[in-house]
């Protein structure tokens, strides 16, 4: 009887905190299918009255939205790619291969992390400008090629399979270069899927630095493109729910399948040290 | 482990693997931190933009302006009230979660986990959009809802007093759910047998959690500790989203303002500084927690 | 036809931690080596200096008569078993098998004979496209052998193997291990911490200790005339008993006394040889086996029995002896016998002496 109690207890107020997360996407969702005005008024509407497409419809012909979708995709998916071949390179010559004044370099690397973006942002930019990059999708590319959290996970993860696997491969007569894509690369293929998954949401959600790095239009990513809108259309609830769902929803999508993935890779980061 | 030491250092093979990596890091990011405090020690401007050789070295003169600045003191009051409030709260609240999923009792766990943990992958603009509208005075669903308990409506957003904690309460329910996560792979590290061995000897709920939870979770505890506070000193988009620093510079923040400076009137010398006072900060915080892990090892 | 050869090698690590210090030995072509000793021992960073995965701080190591200083792994003509095993776990027992001769451009259709071939000899046929994970220790452990035979290597090199084997499927996997010696006719060097796996695959053992070789020797030899009080004690279980104490003279004899009060006494025979170690440190060493309990010759110890173990054939006896430590190892005298005292009496022929930890021969 107690145990009821105790269960029927936690699990309405786990139920309590779930609504309070999940309320705001779906009332997101609800009110970006409702016409001009709608989500306006007061008491605040859950569904729309009719349902309506006009939002997505603004927002593809006269926003260009699909443009800055265009934008987003194309610089996570080559952040991704450039960054995962870049990091899990370095990350394995730092599990796998020692010589002189490792530990110190990746001491130097780990203890650097705790510098915050920001006090790059300057220079980045005054050098980005200077080789003619700001404003182009290089200027998001170049500094996210590699980065120091990136070598760090693999690291952490590659250190967990055997050093024999490697060596094995080396008296079985490999070079360290198929030793890399022939071994290593398949074998650490878990901690590869949750690093990719962490740099694509990374890059779609980042704003600062695009903020900054890309001025032009044409070039916006979907997060500057709705800041961008939003002084224009702060009274338009419906237009900037549409933008925030098609913003939010490939990320949604992407965590929906890969969650275990995501979820492992953070515990697998947070092993300090 | 493969020995890569020869004659030359490393071998070739090693060089080249490491090579692409640490170079765009030590170019695209250890480079621009010297740079950067190199130019916190010039009048770095926008005529400097047209040409370099404008620039002079100032000394600390952007650090005394600083520090006689108004505006930097007011940002830098409202990032510490920001980390020293929305910190413990989301950490607070992690934890609450981590031990209430954990308990045999729920039900629907990776439902309730999914849930939690939704608004951490959620891109922070749009959801910062989403909440100008919750937070609306008049047709925002917060105030509807507070209005059933017959609390009178708040402008969230537009009072100096409620911005603040309107960003704290967003950033709190968008973060929790990764904190969440560390804490539940640290409670899964606790032997149950700890709990049966106080169980036996008659400790109620509130006991086993103060003194075997609690003091197990310390390391992971101030792990989530040093990342959420470097993490919350960066505070960015949130007031730059919902109130562009306002009502009253209330919720202006060190990044905003430093954004402000360096990007929208070109003043980057000053703007650096501040940075420095960022990285001072977070450097700091992180060394107080470091030297508190200390103490308790 | 390969004889390896190592000449004065040395490991330092950095941090001058000497691992393998000065090690010189040979090992004839189609010979079985156990390089064996307690962890730390260096035998096997030196197994790994064979292997090329280690480079050599001093020395050098010969295979097949050339020096292989700069010669890297791949090119040494030698195969290695790892005790994990070290399967690639993303590709099928076949992959495996057929990695390293993919990676030295074999023909496709000879490495399917190889393999094949191979796999016949192991018994693997059918899990030949298997991954390694669904597979047991036991299965695992013969495609790691499978990956090592099918290249054909003129050496063999295996670290631990069989210590992550249950106690079962170990005694097993060593005959099936030295059956295959027997067929390869190929130099083995095989490592492990199990002086009883040593003793019976080695045709030769080499005993280390702290990076130095205490002594290379036949397997009976090793247990009969062991050069130090180490090797005594790290070969034979249980472990040969030592009686610790000063060589003294008693009644003009020499003798060993230990602080308990316990004093053995040898032969005239001895005295000449012996007297020179009056005052030294000193050992007796006996084997479990060769205390025989309720003995009544010429010198006889009275020794409590403080424990006794029956395993069935043998029992074990758990003595003390003026204070020190026996076990015994003996026909189950008759269940009577309980926690008693006996008579005990170390049989001359079987008894050794350390001076100073060393060996002195007592015929």
């Amino acid at each position: 009887m107690n145990n009821k109690i105790k269960t029927l207890g936690l699990n309405l107020l786990l139920l309590a905190i779930a609504i309070v997360t999940l309320a705001p996407f779906v009332w997101m969702v609800s009110a970006s299918f409702m016409p001009n005005g709608e989500a306006f008024v007061f008491p605040p509407k859950f569904l729309p009255d009719t349902f309506s497409l006009t939002q997505y419809e603004k927002l593809f012909t006269r926003i260009n939205i699909g443009r800055f979708f265009l934008n987003s995709f194309i610089l996570s998916v080559s952040v991704t790619f450039i960054s995962l071949f870049f990091n899990s390179m370095a990350g394995f010559v730092f599990a796998k291969y020692k010589f002189a004044g490792k530990d110190k370099l990746f001491k130097l690397l780990l203890s650097s992390m705790i510098i915050p973006a920001q006090v790059t942002m300057l220079p980045l930019f005054l050098m980005l400008k200077e080789m003619g990059f700001i404003n182009t999708y290089l200027a998001i590319i170049i500094p996210g090629m590699a980065n120091i959290f990136g070598i760090f996970l693999i690291k952490q993860y590659a250190e967990s399979i055997p050093d024999s696997l490697i060596e094995a491969a080396k008296i079985d007569g490999a070079s360290d270069f198929q030793i890399y894509y022939k071994i290593f690369l398949p074998v650490i293929k878990p901690i590869l899927v949750t690093l990719a998954l962490f740099t694509f949401m990374g890059t779609w959600n980042d704003f600062i630095w695009p903020l900054i790095a890309l001025s032009d239009q044409s070039m916006f990513t979907l997060p500057v493109a709705l800041a961008n809108l939003m002084g224009e259309h702060s009274q338009d609830p419906e237009l900037m729910m549409a933008g925030s769902t098609l913003t939010i929803l490939p990320i949604i999508i992407v965590f929906l399948v890969l969650q275990k993935q995501y979820i492992k890779g953070i515990m697998l980061g947070s092993v300090k040290e | 482990m493969i020995d890569a030491s020869n004659k030359y250092g490393i071998t070739k093979a090693v060089a080249l693997f490491l090579s692409p990596a640490l170079s765009a890091i030590f170019i695209f990011f250890f480079l621009p931190v010297f740079a950067a405090l190199a130019m916190s020690f010039t009048d770095f401007g926008l005529y400097s933009l047209a040409d370099w050789r404008y620039t002079r070295f100032v000394g600390f003169d952007n650090y005394v302006k600083l520090f006689n600045d108004p505006l930097f003191w007011q940002a830098l009051k409202n990032t510490f009230y920001f980390v020293l409030v929305a910190g413990p709260l989301s950490v607070a609240v992690s934890l609450f979660a981590a031990i209430s999923l954990n308990s045999k009792f729920a039900k629907f766990k990776s439902f309730f986990r999914l849930a939690f943990f939704l608004p951490v992958v959620t891109t922070l603009v749009a959801v910062a959009i989403v909440f100008r509208f919750v937070y609306h005075p008049h047709f925002g669903l917060l105030n509807y809802l507070l209005g059933f308990f017959g609390i009178s409506p708040i402008d969230w957003l537009g009072d100096p007093d409620w911005a603040m904690p309107a960003i704290i309460l967003m950033a709190v329910w968008k973060n929790f759910g990764y904190n969440m996560i560390i804490f539940t792979a640290g409670l899964q590290n606790i032997p149950s047998q700890l709990y049966e061995a106080a169980e036996i000897e008659g400790a109620n709920a509130w006991r086993k959690f103060y003194q075997i939870t609690l003091p197990l979770l310390t390391p992971t505890t101030l792990f989530i500790g040093v990342i959420t506070l470097i993490g919350f000193f960066q505070l960015f988009a949130e007031p730059y989203i919902m109130t562009q620093g306002g009502p009253l510079n209330s919720t202006l923040s060190i990044v905003q303002y430093m954004y402000r400076e360096g990007f929208r009137w070109w003043n980057m010398g000053y703007s650096a500084a501040l940075a420095f006072v960022l990285f001072a900060v977070i450097f700091l915080g992180t060394l107080i927690q470091l030297k508190l892990k200390g103490k308790d090892e | 036809m390969a004889k390896v050869e190592l000449k004065n090698v040395s490991k330092i690590y950095m941090g001058g931690h000497k691992a393998v210090d000065n090690v010189s030995f040979n090992i004839d072509d189609k010979e079985f080596v156990v390089l064996v000793g307690p962890s730390g021992c260096g035998k096997t960073t030196t197994l790994r200096m064979i292997a090329g995965l280690e480079e050599l701080s001093d020395g050098e190591i010969f295979i097949d008569g050339k020096p292989v200083k700069n010669v890297p792994p791949k090119d040494r003509n030698i195969a290695m078993v790892f005790q994990n095993y070290a399967l690639y776990p993303h590709m099928t027992v076949y992959e495996n098998m057929a990695f390293g001769l993919k990676i030295r451009k074999f023909p496709k259709n000879e490495i399917k004979k190889m393999v094949e071939e191979t796999a016949e000899i192991l018994e693997l046929e059918k899990l030949l496209n298997r991954k390694p994970k669904v597979l047991s220790g036991g299965q695992r452990q013969r495609v790691a052998l499978g990956r090592a035979i099918v290249r054909k290597p003129k050496v063999f090199l295996f670290d631990e193997p069989l210590s992550n084997l249950d106690a079962k499927l170990r005694v097993q996997m060593r005959a099936e291990i030295s059956k295959l010696h027997r067929k390869l006719g190929a130099t083995m060097i095989y490592v492990t911490h199990d002086q009883r796996e040593a003793m019976t695959m080695g045709d030769r053992i080499v005993v280390m200790k702290d990076g130095i070789i205490r002594q290379i020797d036949k397997p009976l030899r090793l247990y009969r005339f062991p050069k130090d009080q180490f090797v005594a004690g790290f070969i034979g279980s249980p472990a040969m008993n030592f009686i610790k104490g000063k060589m003294v003279f008693e009644n003009g004899l020499p003798a060993l006394r230990a602080s308990g009060g316990f004093l053995y006494r040898f032969d005239e025979r001895l005295k000449e040889k012996l007297s020179k170690y009056i005052n030294e440190n000193a050992a007796l060493g006996i084997r479990p086996e060769n205390i025989a309990l309720n003995g009544s010759s010429e010198q006889s110890y009275k020794a409590e029995i403080e424990l006794i173990e029956p395993l069935g054939a043998e029992s074990l006896y758990y003595l003390n002896l003026f204070g020190d430590k026996l076990i015994a190892k003996a026909q189950p005298l008759n269940d009577d016998l309980k926690y008693e005292t006996v008579g005990i009496t170390f049989p001359k022929e079987k008894v050794h002496l350390f001076v100073n930890e060393k060996a002195v021969s007592l015929k």
